[in-house]
């Protein structure tokens, strides 16, 4: 499609959302505790209550470009967080949100970060898919593995509800243990995940800010309440697996039926993008295909002092295979699995050194690396699929599933 | 035929669909199986349906009398005994062709081949020549879950169909998995994973397994359906040996009350590793391939690990133990009189362990009466506590108006346990306790499809039921 013509789409569809959302008297509501404005954040007077988190993601569609130059159309959710949906004066700001959200998608999603004991209000707006005016698509939140789920807030179509173009649904979540979770939208979860409405979730345990003697150095962050330091690290880093079959996003892109059955991915990537974009410590360049909004803000670069624990929060929402993950020069430490402290019901460690860790998708690892305090400044490690295939963007060698860890 | 015959007819009618459907509720208490320690068993050809409308060729063993099943009958024996199965071999082959020898492999056990009855050797086993028998014997010597399968070209035979479960019952007797009370469960569900790839069911549909010989299919292999106690969803939550579907007689449809252990046994069956995510909360992984993760003999699990992502690789098994309670919302799961008069609800903690001593309700989580006279959300006696309409702990957000949603087939129309709440027409339905229900499904999610259609394959769905709902 030529830009002239996209354009043209953009506006008539832009309109289409708008009308609707006025005539079904639906729109824009972000429900946040002590926030006024529909800001999902806290301004001026207001008044952030405590253990609460806001946050406020459009789910829509995008672009971005993939290691080897192609540019790949994606669904995704984008951050509207401080955005306001409700002006000084008490005015709908609903067609300013969702101008911002549409096209926006970013890839990964936004990442979460809540602390242990949180109340988090999440405000999901659907701002249609821009690029497939013929879908409706509703969208949803799952919180991927949290513990004691309700329903309702289980971002599972199928058994409660999903959101519809121009509306909003706020879901709320006690959080109730720290780990490595992820999150991705449910419905109808082979497209979008594949498409790619996936991202980082992580919780904090209440056990940082206490300091534990490990080995010889003190810690005050922790991958899990461990009670007595081996979970803690000094730096840490979400590593989300993925990989996107590039003519299941072409199929989607030309409004012609996907290809579930032969789904076989040709771009395999780490927090959303392939080797060597995964080093590139600032957000890619837009395309011009959204309107050059950015759309790849997430890296995959590891950095890291000589002595230093480092743990890598693991996660693959790819929807096709397993992957492993390996290390070269510096072993991993697991210490978590599936946002659980690898440790016994009557305390045993379970912890394990390992130079590789096959994840499916679903599945989180806690894997802390101890930088040893003779590596020399500059150093490189590196942090790949042992699938050794998948070290590639597509047709191109040498990329893919790879990051570095680069010792300062 | 007068009317009073026509209606004694009826009624007749409607007493016997009756008894048949509480009768296949009833076979649905415990997993479906045939019981120990004698089998006679049989390995022939029927046919699986898909609910994309496929029908493929299978092998399958089948119990004394039947049909044969994909998978096989999951044989249900007790620690101790001494197993004796029979196989005849009934398969017959497209083309003319002879039909193979069959065989059973019983991983994680001591097999001998009764010596009256021991077939010929093949690679791996004795097998039965087309028409002939062969008679394995073992001990069950550890309770647990188990597998067994073809030992004759099993990547063939396996994925024809010729694969099931063992299930060793342990001295400790019913409700436990192992012989250890950490392993206690108060309901047990299987979960057989499988997948297919329609070509080679195709070729030895149509030529005979020879014709396989002109293909790459088996090295070039590639899944496009995928099953749960062999049939693809939504099939699986149907009933068990539902007539419709002759050969794959095992449903998967667990459901259970809050606060209740619900035993999984996971096995993978055939060549594909599957993450199978359980939505709703962790399970306890308390054993692998039969053994129970203990650091010594009688420490109980405490090797045992939590999982929300079961890890299922090809000819593992996994034992389980999921739970839930809805501990820790910190709303009322039941509602609150804020949302009408009907979920006015009492929480009795007698026993002191925070939870309802009959509903299992989170006590903590209960709605009080709370004043708020200065409006501002929060109780005035400076508890912190939420207060909306003269109540704490009711539902945090306001949900979106009907029309700005879409309904799922599953959904109560209430956020609340054990409630109902009207929806449009047409949808929710399949949730008539007002359960909440949770999917459970391999995160592979390419393998929720049914041969390119979207839901299906391996996936089904966990119903909480309230308090009082009888579940078989």
């Amino acid at each position: 499609m030529n830009s002239g013509l996209r354009f043209a789409w953009q506006v008539l569809f832009l309109g289409g959302v708008l009308f609707a959302a006025q005539t079904a008297g639906a729109g824009v509501l972000v429900q946040c505790p002590g926030d006024k404005n529909g800001s999902a954040s806290w301004e001026g007077d207001e008044v952030q209550p405590p253990n609460t988190k806001c946050m406020h993601l459009s789910g829509g569609d995008g672009f971005i470009t993939m290691a080897d130059g192609t540019v790949q159309y994606i669904f995704g959710f984008s951050d509207l967080t401080g955005l306001p949906a409700i002006g000084p004066l008490g005015e709908d700001l609903a067609s300013e949100v969702l101008e911002a959200g549409i096209l926006a998608a970013t890839f990964p999603a936004p990442p979460i970060v809540l602390d242990e004991g949180d109340e988090f209000y999440l405000t999901l707006t659907n701002v249609g898919m821009m690029m497939r005016p013929d879908l409706f698509d509703p969208h949803t939140v799952h919180y991927h593995g949290f513990p004691e789920a309700a329903s309702i807030f289980d971002g599972l179509p199928e058994s409660a509800i999903a959101i519809n173009m121009g509306s909003s649904l706020t879901y709320y979540y006690k959080v109730l243990e720290p780990g490595t979770f992820m999150y991705h939208c449910h419905a109808e979860a082979t497209e979008h995940m594949q498409t790619g409405m996936l991202g980082n979730l992580y919780v904090r345990p209440a056990q940082d800010g206490e300091v534990y003697n490990y080995q010889g150095r003190n810690y005050s962050k922790f991958a899990y309440n461990d009670g007595d330091g081996p979970t803690g690290y000094d730096v840490d880093y979400p590593i989300q697996i993925g990989s996107f079959d590039s003519r299941f996003h072409g199929a989607s892109i030309d409004v012609q039926p996907l290809p579930f059955a032969l789904m076989k991915d040709d771009y395999p990537m780490l927090n959303g993008r392939g080797y060597p974009d995964t080093v590139d410590p600032g957000p890619l360049p837009a395309p011009g295909e959204n309107g050059d909004k950015e759309s790849q803000l997430e890296n995959a670069l590891i950095t890291a002092e000589p002595g230093q624990r480092v743990l890598l929060r693991i996660s693959n929402l790819n929807v096709t295979r397993f992957y492993t993950l390996g290390t070269l020069g510096v072993p991993m430490l697991i210490v978590g699995k599936d946002a659980k402290l690898l440790r016994g019901p009557d305390g045993k460690d379970l912890y394990y050194r390992t130079n590789s860790v096959t994840v499916g998708g679903g599945e989180s690892i806690d894997a802390i690396l101890e930088i040893p305090p003779t590596a020399a400044p500059g150093t490189r490690y590196f942090l790949y699929t042992t699938n050794l295939n998948y070290l590639s963007n597509n047709m191109e060698e040498f990329g893919g599933m790879m990051t570095e860890i680069r010792i300062n | 035929m007068n009317k009073h015959l026509a209606l004694t007819s009826l009624r007749l009618t409607v007493t016997a669909a009756l008894f048949l459907l509480l009768s296949a509720a009833g076979a649905a208490a415990a997993i479906d199986g045939i019981s120990g320690p004698t089998f006679q068993l049989s390995a022939s050809t029927g046919y699986v349906s898909t609910p994309d409308g496929g029908s493929y060729l299978i092998w399958g063993y089948a119990a004394e009398g039947g049909l044969a099943q994909y998978p096989g009958p999951t044989l249900i024996v007790n620690q101790g005994d001494t197993v004796r199965i029979t196989l005849t071999n009934n398969l017959s082959v497209a083309g003319g062709g002879s039909a193979p020898n069959v065989s059973m492999f019983f991983p994680g056990q001591r097999v001998v081949v009764d010596q009256a009855d021991r077939g010929v050797a093949g690679a791996l086993t004795s097998e039965a020549v087309p028409g002939g028998t062969v008679t394995y014997e073992f001990v069950a010597a550890h309770p647990g879950t188990y597998t067994y399968y073809s030992g004759t070209d099993t990547a063939l035979q396996m994925e024809m169909g010729l694969f099931g479960a063992l299930i060793v019952r342990p001295a400790a007797g019913a409700g436990y998995a192992y012989n250890h009370p950490d392993t206690a469960f108060d309901r047990e569900y299987l979960f057989l994973l499988s997948e297919m790839d329609p070509r080679i069911h195709q070729v030895v549909e149509t030529q005979g397994p020879g014709g396989l010989a002109a293909t790459n299919h088996l090295a070039d292999y590639f899944g496009v359906l995928w099953f749960i106690n062999g049939r693809a969803a939504p099939d699986n939550m149907m009933e068990s040996n539902h007539p419709l579907l002759p050969h794959q007689p095992y449903n998967s449809f667990p459901r259970m009350h809050p606060g209740e252990k619900l035993l999984m046994r996971v096995i993978g069956a055939s060549r594909d590793s599957h993450p199978f995510h359980h939505h709703g909360n962790h399970a306890r992984i308390i054993a692998r391939d039969g053994r129970l993760l203990e650091s010594a003999p009688g420490a109980g699990p405490d090797l045992s690990y939590e999982v929300f992502t079961i890890q299922s690789v090809p000819g593992s098994t996994h034992d389980a133990v999921f739970t839930w309670s809805g501990k820790g919302l910190n709303w009322d799961v039941y509602g609150t009189p804020d949302a009408g008069p009907q979920y006015q609800h009492d929480c009795v903690d007698n026993d002191g362990d925070d939870f309802d001593d009959t509903t299992h309700e989170y006590c903590p989580d209960h709605y009080a009466e709370c004043e708020d006279n200065d409006l501002d959300g929060l109780a005035d006696d400076g508890s912190g506590e939420r207060c909306k309409n003269g109540w704490t702990k009711t539902i945090p957000v306001v949900l979106p108006n009907q029309g700005d949603l879409v309904f799922g087939a599953w959904y109560s129309g209430s956020p609340y346990l054990g409630s109902l709440e009207p929806l449009p027409p047409g949808e929710g339905g399949l949730n008539p306790n007002g359960g909440f229900s949770f999917m459970w499904h391999s995160h592979t999610e390419k393998e929720l499809t049914n041969f390119d259609i979207f839901p299906g394959g391996m996936m089904t769905m966990l119903i909480i039921e309230p308090h009082g709902v009888d579940i078989p």
